[in-house]
């Protein structure tokens, strides 16, 4: 077949021998592209982008933070309004262009319907408006930075965002689009899991990252329409002057923090569930053993995700919510904490009497584990009432929420990524390198943000351009820490390309997965599976496959007929 | 850039020598100095305790089981028989519950006695603007520092004029956001006396890293004496200030000196005050005026009115008329501002100087105003004042004054003391005068003419239909009240009289 016939046929059935990468040439190819695979890509690398920006100005945070007087903005307002930008748009960048929509994005994008056994998402082309809707919400981020960077920190509180001069209109508009591309990939994932699941693939069936990523998407359906509104009246706020949320107009600044914690607060799930779901998924592969509790952790995710509706309050402790509320709000936040030990203590039980590796993707899960663990108990300490308002709005939150988005989800998403990889790619990358990287990713993370749970508490209040100088030698610890990441990072990325150029070919099953998504070659053809596979067991079993030195990956023994075809090289 | 590591490093040796052995000893919460701190530092204690435990137990176990069950070959596989224990999984749902629920009882029943202001409490009121905070003690005394007694409950009653701010005292444990719009209260009760810091935690811009201010907790009788000593702002050690120096301490406390500093440093968000009395002013219209006393007087009274090139309107709250009055209801507190901004310019003169600094042997100093001076309210004519009333009357049926004060206060719309007659700013950049056209226009047809800072649509076009008879407007209600908006002007003259009386008999 010429190249001119395969442009043709994008989105059908591709011919054995090529993959999705090179079924089909040039730019068009993948700009108008309707294969999961290829719009998973894009958004990985659209996210990573964001995220080397996001971590940049995190960069000059801390490097502003090494001094009391602030070392790069001081002496001036104007100074330090130039710093509030920053963090403003390195928590805009983070949140609402990294953290939210890359891991349901790229990976789940890539991997969601492999591990279903499905052609591709229920609707590709709304799966490719998503995409679109990311990148034209995220040019209006960038073009209202060029206007006048927003200094409102990510939160737009009012009556700060209504009066400030910086270009919050845009900004806002910006993230409404993003929103929309965060409902229409949960709208699209929901229907591919009920719909698009191959025959014999029950729901007790489907791996945890199917079902983390469901949980996921039942939270963008119901939970980010909300936020869609509150910013629409931030703008009606703005442009008009309706005055629901200016208190100089007789409105309430509060009511804005509800409408926007209704939604920030379960984002927060958002961000985290897709991450528990990889960290099941390694777990278990690199302990050769099945899941333990399977419908324990399944069902707490669910739980998860429906209590996390019903715990923005906290977020309100000391902002004039009445006793009472304040009651029912500690009370939820301190249910929803069950779930999460009940995985962690699950995925210690997987680990009971397995056969552990500890290959990169390992790594980055047990470093979820320890630092999730930390992020999840200092969040115990944040939801009862009484430390709370000693402990809200200062280092010790910014602490802890970095070590359950940073430790949490970019730590299980990037070990996500070396997991799903040579799948994506077709390439090995350096072991003993990913694995360095990830000691060094886990000392910097602990030495940025744990100094941060101390200053917090000793009295420091977060979003602050300069400091008192009891707290010095803290500061300079965190900033440390944040070059050690820095240095990782690039490492990683390093040894990433680098694989894409020289690294070895991948084997169809390089760790030994027993999930559809480790069935087809790596990387799999436009189609993904040649036939339609049928399931007849759960997700994880490892007793059946055996490795194979030749290809550097795990082949079937007893082949059963869902893996019918698994590790055949072409 | 100024690369200052040296007292860094001074503070880094004395941080590792004298804290840290300290903040590991009580797991990382300050000591408080409140009453309330124990509860806080119980909770803390247990929590962390609990966290501590199972921290180390997840690890160690995680570590244990990565060594024990290390895989050795790549065909090992675990053991597929241990995938669930219903019971023992309930047991780790449960126990982490029963723990948690501990937690949520103790920090609520905690938590209700920190928000709960016990009766008979001092009461001080806080003022939170970007970025200052300002003390009133119920003696009439004004601080930027905050003053406590040891050993003695203290209601405290928050207000912000502009955005957002956070309260918070971690060595009293203690934070409560001021919202805008709504009275916020806190109370606190310190053991003993100490000195701390008040940050705000609540972002509000700029200036948010530089707003805090000090906690002075001392025994009740020299907390007394410290109270008394400030609402006597005119006087310092029993000596009597001289009015600059006293317009210093206001500089101060009032929190003028956020924004407008005495060193002539640029980047500030309003103008310095150094070098002002006197100098020649830029306003947003490219005309040049002299900041003499008038001058510095109507900047500070009606913030808004008088507006400097290059300095956004609507920054200053216009909260410092009042403040000022409260402290001298004779006007001597913002004659010592007004002072204090003399003794740091060198181009203060006899005209930037308050009337009672100035040289009496100076020639031309005319006390007495102009002969061009614009009409007083008291200058109506008479035939005008039974219209005065029955538009004052009008006004309350309207309820007008819910949104225009006629005290110079701020509201939703411009205030209208001191408005007919005056020059008006319009958002169109153009200066009109407030005559009498305009302001019915205004009453009309509001958003027409729409004053620079107020936003279109928040004034109801309705008034015109509600003042009119069936066929045209009703001009003698329009007229009443027009004569009652003259009543309340400094600046009201023939033009913005209503025509028919005065001006034609």
């Amino acid at each position: 077949m010429t190249t001119a016939e395969i442009s043709e046929h994008i989105g059908e059935h591709a011919p054995i021998g090529g993959n999705y990468l090179n079924q089909g040439k040039g730019i068009k190819s993948w700009l108008f592209t309707l294969d999961h695979k290829r719009i998973g890509l894009m958004y990985l690398i659209s996210g990573l982008t964001m995220f080397f920006i996001g971590g940049m100005l995190a960069m000059v945070i801390r490097t502003q933070l090494l001094v009391p007087n602030g070392l790069i903005f001081h002496g001036s307002y104007e100074a330090y309004k130039h710093y509030n930008q920053v963090f403003t748009l390195h928590g805009i960048i983070m949140v609402f262009m990294v953290l939210v929509p890359i891991p349901p994005g790229a990976l789940g994008n890539f991997v969601l319907p492999l591990m279903l056994g499905a052609k591709d998402v229920a609707f590709p082309r709304l799966n490719l408006l998503s995409y679109y809707l990311y990148i034209t919400g995220a040019i209006m981020a960038v073009v209202s930075t060029l206007l006048g960077a927003v200094d409102t920190g990510w939160t737009f509180y009012t009556p700060f965002s209504i009066q400030t001069e910086t270009y919050v209109v845009w900004m806002v508009l910006g993230i409404f689009l993003l929103g929309f591309s965060s409902i229409l990939t949960g709208l699209n994932f929901i229907v591919t899991i009920h719909k698009l699941r191959a025959p014999g693939m029950k729901w007790f069936r489907m791996p945890m990252f199917v079902w983390a990523s469901y949980a996921t998407s039942i939270i963008q359906v119901a939970a980010t329409p909300v936020l869609g509104v509150t910013l629409l009246l931030l703008v009606a706020e703005r442009v008009m002057g309706v005055g629901i949320f200016n208190s100089a107009l007789g409105g309430d600044p509060v009511l804005f923090q509800d409408f926007f914690w209704f939604y920030s607060h379960p984002a927060v799930y958002i961000m985290i569930l897709p991450a528990m779901g990889i960290v099941g998924e390694i777990i278990t592969v690199f302990s050769r053993k099945p899941i333990f509790g399977y419908k324990f952790i399944v069902m707490s995710s669910l739980a998860i995700a429906l209590i996390g509706f019903v715990v923005w309050g906290h977020h309100l402790f000391v902002n004039g919510q009445s006793a009472e509320w304040d009651a029912i709000f500690s009370f939820m936040t301190f249910f929803v904490a069950v779930p999460s030990a009940v995985k962690v203590f699950n995925w210690l039980a997987t680990m009971y009497k397995g056969a552990i590796s500890l290959s990169t993707p390992m790594l980055y899960a047990l470093s979820f584990i320890v630092l999730f663990t930390i992020g999840g108990f200092t969040g115990v300490i944040l939801g009862a009432l009484a430390t709370n308002v000693v402990l809200h709005d200062t280092y010790f939150v910014v602490a802890h929420f970095h070590y359950v988005m940073m430790g949490g989800t970019i730590i299980a998403f990037i070990g996500g990524l070396h997991y799903w990889w040579p799948k994506m790619f077709g390439k090995m990358y350096n072991e003993t390198l990913g694995r360095i990287t990830c000691v060094m990713l886990f000392i910097g993370i602990n030495l940025t943000f744990f100094p941060q749970f101390i200053v917090g508490a000793e009295g420091m209040p977060r979003r602050y351009a300069t400091y008192l100088p009891q707290y010095q030698l803290y500061m300079i610890a965190s900033t440390v820490g944040a070059y050690i990441q820095l240095a990782a990072f690039l490492l990683m990325a390093g040894y990433l390309i680098h694989s894409l150029v020289r690294g070895k070919k991948a084997p169809a099953n390089p760790w030994g997965a027993s999930t559809l998504d480790w069935s087809m070659a790596s990387p799999p053809t436009t189609g993904n599976f040649q036939e339609m596979p049928v399931v007849t067991q759960g997700p994880y079993h490892y007793d059946d496959m055996e490795y194979d030195g030749r290809l550097g990956g795990f082949v079937h023994v007893d082949p059963v007929p869902a893996l019918a075809g698994a590790g055949v090289e072409h | 850039m100024s690369f200052n590591f040296a007292p860094g490093a001074a503070n880094i040796i004395q941080m590792t020598t004298l804290k840290l052995p300290g903040v590991l000893a009580a797991w990382g919460l300050p000591h408080s100095d409140a009453v309330t701190g124990p509860d806080v530092q119980f909770l803390w204690d247990f929590i962390l305790g609990v966290a501590v435990f199972f921290t180390v137990l997840i690890v160690v176990l995680m570590v244990f089981f990565s060594i024990r069950y290390h895989a050795k070959t790549k065909n090992q596989v675990g053991d597929h028989g241990h995938t669930h224990n219903t019971a023992l999984e309930l047991t780790w749902s449960i126990i982490p519950l029963i723990l948690l629920m501990i937690m949520f009882v103790l920090g609520f029943k905690y938590y209700l006695n920190m928000d709960t202001p016990p009766s008979g409490a001092y009461k001080i009121d806080v003022q939170a603007k970007q970025w200052s905070w300002t003390f009133v003690y119920p003696n009439g005394g004004i601080s930027d520092k905050l003053y406590l007694p040891a050993g003695r409950p203290v209601r405290l009653d928050m207000t912000s004029s502009d955005v957002l701010h956070g309260f918070w005292i971690p060595r009293l444990s203690i934070q409560k956001d001021v919202v805008p719009g709504r009275v916020m209260t806190v109370w606190i009760e310190a053991k003993k006396s100490a000195r701390m810091w008040l940050q705000c935690a609540e972002y509000c811009g700029s200036g948010h890293s530089k707003m805090r201010a000090r906690v002075i907790v001392e025994p009740y009788a020299q907390f007394k004496k410290s109270v008394h000593a400030i609402a006597d702002i005119w006087k310092q050690n029993g000596k009597t200030l001289s009015l600059a120096a006293v317009g210093r301490k206001l500089h101060i406390t009032l929190g003028c000196i956020a924004c407008h500093n005495m060193t002539g440093a640029p980047g500030g968000v309003g103008p310095t005050w150094k070098n002002l009395a006197g100098s020649k002013v830029h306003d947003t219209n490219g005309q040049v005026v002299v900041a003499n006393y008038q001058y510095l007087k109507s900047a500070i009274l009606h913030p808004g009115h008088l507006k400097v090139k290059g300095y956004p309107r609507g920054i200053m709250p216009n909260t410092f008329a009042a403040q000022l009055k409260k402290i001298a209801p004779n006007g001597r507190a913002l004659d010592a501002l007004i002072a204090y901004i003399n003794s740091k310019s060198k181009y203060a003169n006899q005209q930037s100087l308050p009337p009672e600094l100035r040289k009496s042997s100076t020639t031309v100093q005319p006390s007495a105003k102009p002969k061009t001076a614009p009409v007083k309210a008291s200058g109506l004519p008479a035939a005008a004042l039974p219209f005065v009333s029955k538009g004052k009357v009008l006004v309350q049926t309207f309820g007008c004054t819910g949104c225009h004060s006629v005290t110079g206060a701020s509201g939703v719309g411009p205030t209208w003391k001191d408005l007919a007659g005056s020059a008006v700013t319009l958002t169109t950049g153009k200066v009109v005068t407030a005559d009498y056209k305009y302001l019915r226009e205004m009453i009309l047809h509001p958003g027409t003419l729409l004053v620079k800072g107020a936003t279109a649509g928040v004034m109801s076009g309705t008034y015109g239909s509600m003042l009119s008879g069936p066929k045209h407007p009703h001009e003698k209600k329009l007229k009443a009240i027009i004569w009652y908006l003259n009543s309340l002007s400094d600046h009201a003259n023939k033009a913005s009289w209503p025509p028919g009386v005065g001006t034609k008999k």
